[in-house]
């Protein structure tokens, strides 16, 4: 009998999740929702989620913005207490923008963790990296996790043009955010 | 009729594709002798975790280290080196976040000094960069089949390069001790000297710099800082570069009084543009977060490429061969940790074959 040819990755076959990781109960329209914000400091990232924030309070009944954090590492999952922040602070959580090889990943692995703990998030990503996103909500458990997408790039975009992507992405956040998305 | 089995062989590489296994070339399947022989050259336990990826949960061991190292035609003597640049990369700030799954799809840049070198026969004299040297093809190789298969880091999926770059995971030299002018890159990185060690970076490209024309020291430097100082690397509000001298140019610059610490405050003070220049490729504006963009705005004036004459803004060895002035410039990644790793293998008499 010769001898069996080592797996170099280290993983134990695990049972693929099939259920679905846990999706925070949505709220039937967005009237009076406090608003978090946690921006990952790709460029432009900030400024498109100040425009949607201010969208949501104008055009969708949102109380305000209380709470807009900076993601240092963006590459990293948010620490937990940074997650805690925004779980008691806010109603619901606008983050992103993944717009790179490792934040679009990591921006959906941050959703997946507010969903968890109860608080509905909508991730937006550029549409280039929506792969390695799909990747990272299979790794944790969340297959065919649902976030916004805008096209590729946003980095080089003017203020000018960042609000115009706000203007298009509204519909598909408050989608994300309450009953209508489900 | 040999006793040697193509057949099985063959077999047994397609089975290590299918799996996924693979950067694109052949592995050596790695079956337990194989690995209780690279296990057998380092004094380390094999559950001990050596790399972790908070966002993927994933960790590298010293066994799965052994494993892909065996898997990229390592030797078994070589492992000890495998770990030490592996050790001397996780010192890499940009390796504990995304730099493997980064979209510039950074490669390691490997040096090693000391006795070890001649030893495995590592290269550091012509051709350094490759190819034609097993260990230096093989050691550079194991750290990409660790970073594909134990972090599950693959191209198109966790792994995001946009268009990576050529020799990615081949760069591993040693140093040219016997014809540098200077003290090892490893002493300057706090290894006693005498010590095999590791040093190790994150590169996004290397371009040469040919200067066979001046015996002026400062002519020579200034054929760098040009190279060092193009627009198209720079992205933030300073870059780290290095350089790989060739013994010449080494030589050169030590006969006019040049160390390290001189040469490097030399670059560091004339590497740079004038703003106007930067401003004429979108690259002028200095924002709080550092990444530059087009401004458009500031006074004309000097900005310095490198944030300062420190070895991790600036690295810089000595390799290749003693027949032409062709050095290389390398464009580090984010910066250079400074620190040089010792490779420490289990006594050789312990050694098994």
């Amino acid at each position: 009998m010769p001898n069996a040819i080592l797996d170099p990755t280290g993983r134990a076959p695990v049972p693929r999740e099939t259920t679905g990781a846990p999706r925070a109960a949505r709220r039937p329209d967005l009237t009076g929702a406090r608003i978090g914000l946690l921006e990952n400091t790709k460029h432009n990232a900030d400024l498109l989620l100040d425009e949607l924030g201010a969208r949501l309070v104008a055009e969708h009944g949102a109380a305000e913005v209380v709470l807009r954090r900076t993601k240092r590492a963006f590459a990293l999952p948010a620490p937990d207490e940074l997650v805690a922040e925004f779980v008691d602070g806010c109603d619901v959580v606008i983050t992103g923008v993944g717009d790179c090889g490792s934040c679009s990943a990591s921006a959906v692995a941050d959703g997946v963790v507010f969903e968890a703990a109860g608080l509905p998030a909508a991730v937006i990503c550029s549409d280039a990296f929506v792969t390695t996103a799909d990747a990272m909500a299979e790794l944790r458990g969340a297959p065919g996790y649902a976030y916004a997408t805008t096209a590729h790039p946003v980095a080089v975009l003017s203020r000018e043009q960042v609000a115009e992507r706000a203007e298009h992405l509204v519909a598909a956040v408050v989608a994300l955010l309450t009953d209508a998305g489900a | 009729m040999s006793d040697l089995d193509p057949d099985a062989a063959q077999a047994a590489i397609e089975h290590c594709y299918e799996q996924g296994w693979s950067d694109g070339l052949p592995v050596v399947p790695v079956s337990q002798p194989l690995l209780e022989r690279f296990l057998a050259t380092v004094d380390r336990a094999p559950d001990e975790v050596i790399g972790h990826l908070p966002q993927f949960d994933r960790s590298v061991t010293v066994e799965l280290a052994a494993i892909n190292a065996g898997m990229a035609g390592c030797r078994p003597e070589y492992f000890p080196v495998v770990l030490a640049a592996w050790d001397a990369l996780v010192l890499e700030r940009s390796t504990g976040g995304g730099g493997w799954q980064s979209t510039s799809g950074p490669a390691p840049l490997i040096v090693v000094n000391g006795p070890v070198a001649a030893e495995l026969g590592i290269n550091g004299a012509g051709g350094v960069f490759g190819p034609g040297f097993r260990a230096n093809m093989t050691i550079g190789r194991a750290i990409g089949l660790i970073v594909r298969n134990a972090y599950g880091i693959r191209p198109h999926v966790l792994e995001q390069a946009t268009q990576g770059l050529p020799g990615r995971w081949t760069m591993c030299i040693a140093e040219n001790e016997a014809e540098s002018p200077w003290e090892p890159l490893s002493v300057e990185a706090g290894v006693e000297p005498g010590v095999s060690a590791v040093s190790a970076t994150l590169l996004r490209t290397s371009e040469f710099v040919d200067n066979r024309h001046t015996s002026s020291a400062e002519q020579l430097l200034a054929d760098f800082a040009d190279t060092i100082s193009r627009t198209g690397a720079w992205i933030f509000r300073n870059a780290s570069a290095g350089v790989v001298f060739c013994p010449e140019h080494a030589q050169m610059l030590a006969a006019a009084g040049f160390g390290r610490a001189e040469v490097r405050a030399w670059l560091a003070e004339h590497c740079g543009r004038m703003v106007s220049d930067l401003a004429a490729v979108g690259k002028d504006g200095l924002g709080e977060k550092g990444v530059r963009h087009a401004d458009g705005t500031r006074p004309d004036g000097f900005d310095p490429l490198l944030a300062s004459a420190e070895p991790k803004n600036l690295l810089l060895a000595v390799a290749g061969a003693r027949n032409a002035g062709i050095s290389m410039v390398v464009r580090i990644f984010s910066d250079w940790s400074g620190r040089a790793v010792p490779v420490r293998a289990r006594e050789r008499a312990e050694v098994g074959t």
